[in-house]
């Protein structure tokens, strides 16, 4: 009865589990992975216009969200094993190479994928959260803004604050941003919720996963950073900061008048820049592999 | 060509908050549920937005919570009674999450958006949801009948009971033979909103100045839901193509803090401005016969001045279902529970009713002069604001001395 919010054009089992996602268009493909609590829809206004422009669009509902499978276990949501979900799903569509976009989770899942397998990326674009090397320690402010971040650690007891009188406390964090509205009818489906703070469970923030790894490779894909400064949960140095990661070339962009949903927020500026920059630029000289005798 | 459905146990006529819930909690207990609601798709017919937490009780037991959080709902915390006879500054609060153990505060809800989740929920139960059933006609008896159309085609049913549940429009009852005296006390107006940044959006306002009984419900991100209500002379108000201009204008109030001006200068409509007399409603004819229940406003309704038709409408689906769900018996002696307890709700609220709008929805010096003198009673004896607990709990649980004459005599007392 109700309008079902997707854009959908399949599904695969892939490194054992079931990753429903969209593939749409010809040409260069661009994956577009979206972060919490969203799904692929939180791509919605750029998808068309990414085909339109000779693009093959690849959007899956990552682990947990939306239409894909969701363990109830923290120890499924490890960030690794969600890159192996996109290095699986892309694999399972016969594309080697991609240019990789994420927001929010989606960006952090991005940036590792881009420095765990740079052969398989052609340019990244980021949106929202930085490199996780940015920040070693998160500044006071940071950890006010993220206080929901450590409450969403205790399983059992969380879902049941968030989903109490009529999901107040989900709606007082979420404030009227992204899509407010549909996020607790997504995460009142079963196991949603559960599998959806898993991701925080399994790696506590998006910026602060891999903080324990002193050296991170390089990102050598040529790097698009969005910013937008009406987030309240991520600093902008954490986007900016994110310039000594990259060996390819870095470019950053701030959005105005945007929440932390800046896909949703501002659809045209978000798709005039990706199609500025997916495919303009070469990347920084790749490391010769060094062949086994 | 008639469509024949066969093997149905209930025909629920009508979809609002008692028809949906009851398809729902019918259907989940696995009878075979057809339900007739004559809106092609839910529109905003303005109806109750805000429940009492008792609501929300027997909202738990039907399982049928989840639509309200789901479709919109924002509990509201606390309930600042602001009046023209109290300074702003001195307005009273009182935290409403502690009045029922395991629901927190009332909420607050976009009305259509819960009943178009709770038919969704009926359907996902197994219940047959018809959307757009025209002309559904009744015939009661120990075999009923239920026709309607649908897209032009003429469809039938012989269930074994029908719930009538059409709302005050009573068209199963009328069918049925059952009509109502009604009253009105004073009409109300009622628009939502958004833009309320600076308004507290835990904060519910009830009060009187002047000639209006002024109503803030918080929904939430800035929006909320006003309503006005005021007396049956002043009805043309806020009619006409300023109407609503002036209904915001009309909460630049003295009794808010900075003259409301949270409220007036900053509140956009977001939905149609409706006007309706409160209409109270008391049945001329049993609400229960062979074949046929009636539940909800259908079955007669208290002044919507306290907020507790949805609340009721709930309490009577949950008590015919516990009827259909519990025991083979569905002749009309299995509902003497529900007779008996409705009209002992019934009684108690449409007593309390009369106290509430006698007390806030009369205006003019005198009524003022007993407010005050009411709220300095409150002030001296807590237990003298007991009719402001049927808001909260549901009726049986509010001391019986809050429904004697003698109560409301001194409540009302002219000064000796
Ligand atoms: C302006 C206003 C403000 C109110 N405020 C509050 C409040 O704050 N709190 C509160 O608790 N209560 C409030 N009430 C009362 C509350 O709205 C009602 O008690 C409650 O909605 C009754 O539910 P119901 O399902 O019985 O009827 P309704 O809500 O009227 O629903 C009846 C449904 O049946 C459908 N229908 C009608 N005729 C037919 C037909 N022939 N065939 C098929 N379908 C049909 C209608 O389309 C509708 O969907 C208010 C009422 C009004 C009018």
């Amino acid at each position: 009865m109700s309008v079902k919010d997707t854009l959908l054009t399949g599904s695969a089992h892939v490194n054992g589990i079931d990753i429903a996602y969209v593939d749409k268009g010809e040409g260069d493909p661009v994956v577009l992975l979206h972060g919490f609590p969203d799904s692929h829809y939180l791509w919605r206004h750029q998808i068309d216009p990414l085909v339109e422009a000779g693009f093959r669009v690849i959007a899956p509902d990552l682990r947990g969200f939306g239409e894909s499978g969701k363990p109830q276990e923290v120890e499924a949501y490890d960030m690794r094993t969600i890159v192996n979900d996109v290095v699986a799903l892309t694999q399972h569509l016969g594309i080697p190479k991609a240019h990789i976009v994420g927001h929010d989770w989606g960006a952090a899942i991005a940036w590792m994928y881009a420095f765990l397998m740079p052969r398989r990326v052609d340019h990244l674009a980021v949106l929202s959260v930085g490199h996780p090397g940015v920040f070693s320690t998160p500044s006071i402010e940071q950890r006010k803004a993220s206080w929901y971040m450590l409450f969403y650690q205790f399983p059992g007891v969380s879902e049941q604050l968030l989903r109490r009188n009529g999901w107040r406390l989900f709606k007082e964090i979420m404030g009227g941003e992204g899509d407010h509205q549909r996020y607790p009818r997504e995460l009142a489906k079963p196991g949603a919720l559960t599998a959806a703070l898993n991701w925080y469970r399994a790696n506590r923030s998006p910026e602060s996963e891999l903080r324990v790894e002193a050296n991170f490779p390089p990102v050598l894909a040529p790097t698009l950073g969005i910013w937008s400064t009406g987030d309240k949960a991520l600093l902008e140095e954490g986007m900016t900061g994110s310039v000594k990661f990259v060996k390819g070339s870095w470019r950053y962009e701030r959005v105005e008048d945007a929440s932390h949903w800046i896909p949703l927020d501002q659809p045209e500026i978000v798709t005039k820049l990706l199609l500025g920059f997916l495919g303009t630029e070469k990347a920084a000289a790749v490391p010769t592999r060094r062949r086994r005798l | 060509m008639t469509v024949e459905h066969t093997g149905v146990d209930v025909v629920v006529v009508g979809g609002g908050i008692a028809g949906a819930s009851a398809a729902a909690n019918l259907a989940f207990n696995g009878l075979s549920v057809v339900l007739l609601e004559k809106q092609e798709t839910y529109q905003d017919i303005v109806r109750g937005e805000w429940i009492a937490p008792w609501g929300l009780r027997e909202a738990q037991t039907l399982g049928v919570e989840e639509a309200f959080g789901l479709g919109g709902a924002w509990e509201i915390r606390e309930w600042t009674q602001w009046d023209e006879t109290v300074d702003p500054a001195e307005a009273e609060t009182v935290d409403m999450t502690r009045f029922v153990p395991g629901v927190g505060g009332p909420m607050s809800f976009p009305h259509h958006e819960v009943c178009a989740l709770m038919a969704e929920q009926a359907e996902d139960n197994g219940a047959t949801v018809v959307m757009g059933a025209q002309r559904a006609h009744v015939t009661a008896g120990t075999h009923p009948e239920v026709r309607w159309t649908h897209a032009g085609q003429e469809h039938l049913a012989r269930p074994r009971l029908v719930i009538g549940a059409t709302g005050r429009g009573c068209t199963v009852g009328r069918q049925v033979g059952v009509s109502m005296a009604t009253s009105v006390h004073h009409w109300g107006g009622g628009l939502r909103v958004t833009g309320l940044d600076d308004w507290p959006m835990d904060v519910q306002a009830m009060g009187t100045e002047d000639e209006k009984m002024f109503m803030v419900f918080p929904q939430g991100d800035g929006n909320a839901r006003l309503y006005i209500n005021f007396p049956t002379a002043n009805r043309k108000l806020y009619q006409g193509p300023e109407g609503e201009k002036r209904f915001i204008a009309d909460f630049e109030l003295a009794s808010l803090p900075d003259r409301g001006k949270a409220v007036y200068s900053a509140a956009k409509p977001i939905g149609p401005l409706k006007l309706w007399p409160s209409v109270a409603m008391f049945p001329e004819q049993p609400i229960v016969m062979d074949g046929v229940v009636l539940v909800g406003d259908e079955a007669g309704n208290a002044d919507t001045v306290l907020g507790t038709g949805l609340s009721c409408s709930l309490r009577d689906t949950r008590a015919v279902c516990e009827v259909l769900t519990g025991g083979d018996d569905w002749s009309p002696g299995a509902f003497e529970g529900y007779l008996a307890e409705r009209k002992f709700r019934m009684d108690r609220l449409h007593f309390g009713a009369d106290i509430i709008a006698k007390l806030y929805c009369e205006y003019g010096p005198a009524a003022a002069e007993r407010r005050r003198r009411a709220r300095g009673l409150m002030a001296e004896n807590f237990a003298a604001s007991v009719t402001g607990l049927l808001n909260m709990v549901p009726p049986e649980d509010v001391p019986d001395f809050g429904f004697s004459e003698f109560f409301a005599e001194r409540l009302f007392r002219e000064r000796a």
